[in-house]
């Protein structure tokens, strides 16, 4: 990696920091709609990386993948959102501990 | 020359914009935060010759998602939740370990790839026609798929949230 040519180690270096950022959110945050959001983050983080392949390697298929992972990831926003506001039905609370409350 | 401030310009934007969606107090600015990082991805999706994806992104994250996460930020009452981050130190510093080892086992994969000396090429970038025949040929049964998750979805989320107190009462 040198510092006055851009190089696909720049891009996934990149891409890495943002994953483990992601990765932090959902691991120490307690709300669930910043959980989510941190996932948006970390999936982000794998377009950024598929991208990065698909230009340096000369290959369209990494776009491809790219908008499948859209497609899922707005599927499910719209599921976890859809849980969240069901859970704040019930508890009127967003943290992620309710969820042990709600076997049965 | 230009690229590589760009680059800069927009990797830093992306990380700090990232932090604040991570560390931010009120869910409100988290998503307002994440605006702002999906947008600098988008940027670098420009700068890797990928005008597509870029201006998708924009579209389906900067645009649907968002409104979604903020029209759900709306229905509920964020002044009340309580406990921001996890309790307990114990169970903060495994996470935390966690979190260093698998950053580190990342870093050390990539540093180690041969491919993160290979230089930017200076090629043209696809055409909205390469990549749909690209997806309509090769991909075209993955899309299907997709259609099919995408039906079930909204279906699945009306039916939640028409479940009202437990998840055996009607």
């Amino acid at each position: 990696m040198s510092v006055d040519v851009l190089t696909a180690g720049h891009y996934l270096i990149l891409s890495a920091i943002l994953f483990c950022l992601g990765l932090t959110g959902v691991l120490l945050r307690r709300n669930i709609i910043v959980m989510l959001m941190s996932i948006e983050l970390m999936l982000n983080a794998v377009n950024l990386a598929f991208v990065t392949f698909s230009y340096f390697n000369q290959n369209i298929d990494g776009q491809i993948m790219v908008l499948f992972v859209m497609a899922v990831a707005a599927a499910e926003a719209a599921v976890g959102l859809a849980i969240a506001v069901s859970l704040y039905k019930k508890f009127k609370d967003l943290n992620i501990s309710l969820f042990e409350h709600l076997r049965g | 020359m230009t690229d590589i401030i760009l680059f800069y310009f927009l990797a830093t934007m992306t990380v700090l914009t990232g932090v604040g969606v991570v560390m931010s107090e009120n869910p409100l600015f988290s998503a307002l935060y994440l605006v702002l990082s999906m947008t600098g991805v988008a940027g670098l999706f420009f700068l890797l010759q990928a005008p597509f994806v870029g201006a998708v992104q924009i579209l389906v994250y900067a645009g649907a998602v968002m409104v979604l996460f903020v029209l759900v930020i709306m229905l509920i009452d964020i002044n009340k939740s309580g406990e921001k981050y996890i309790g307990g130190n114990a169970a903060a510093l495994f996470k935390g370990l966690a979190i260093g080892i698998f950053s580190g086992l990342v870093s050390a994969v990539v540093l180690r790839s041969p491919i993160v000396a290979k230089p930017a090429l200076s090629n043209g970038s696809y055409t909205v026609l390469e990549i749909a025949k690209v997806l309509f040929t090769k991909y075209v049964l993955a899309f299907e798929l997709l259609g099919i998750i995408l039906l079930v979805i909204p279906i699945g989320v009306v039916a939640l949230s028409r479940i009202k107190g437990g998840t055996h009462e009607r």
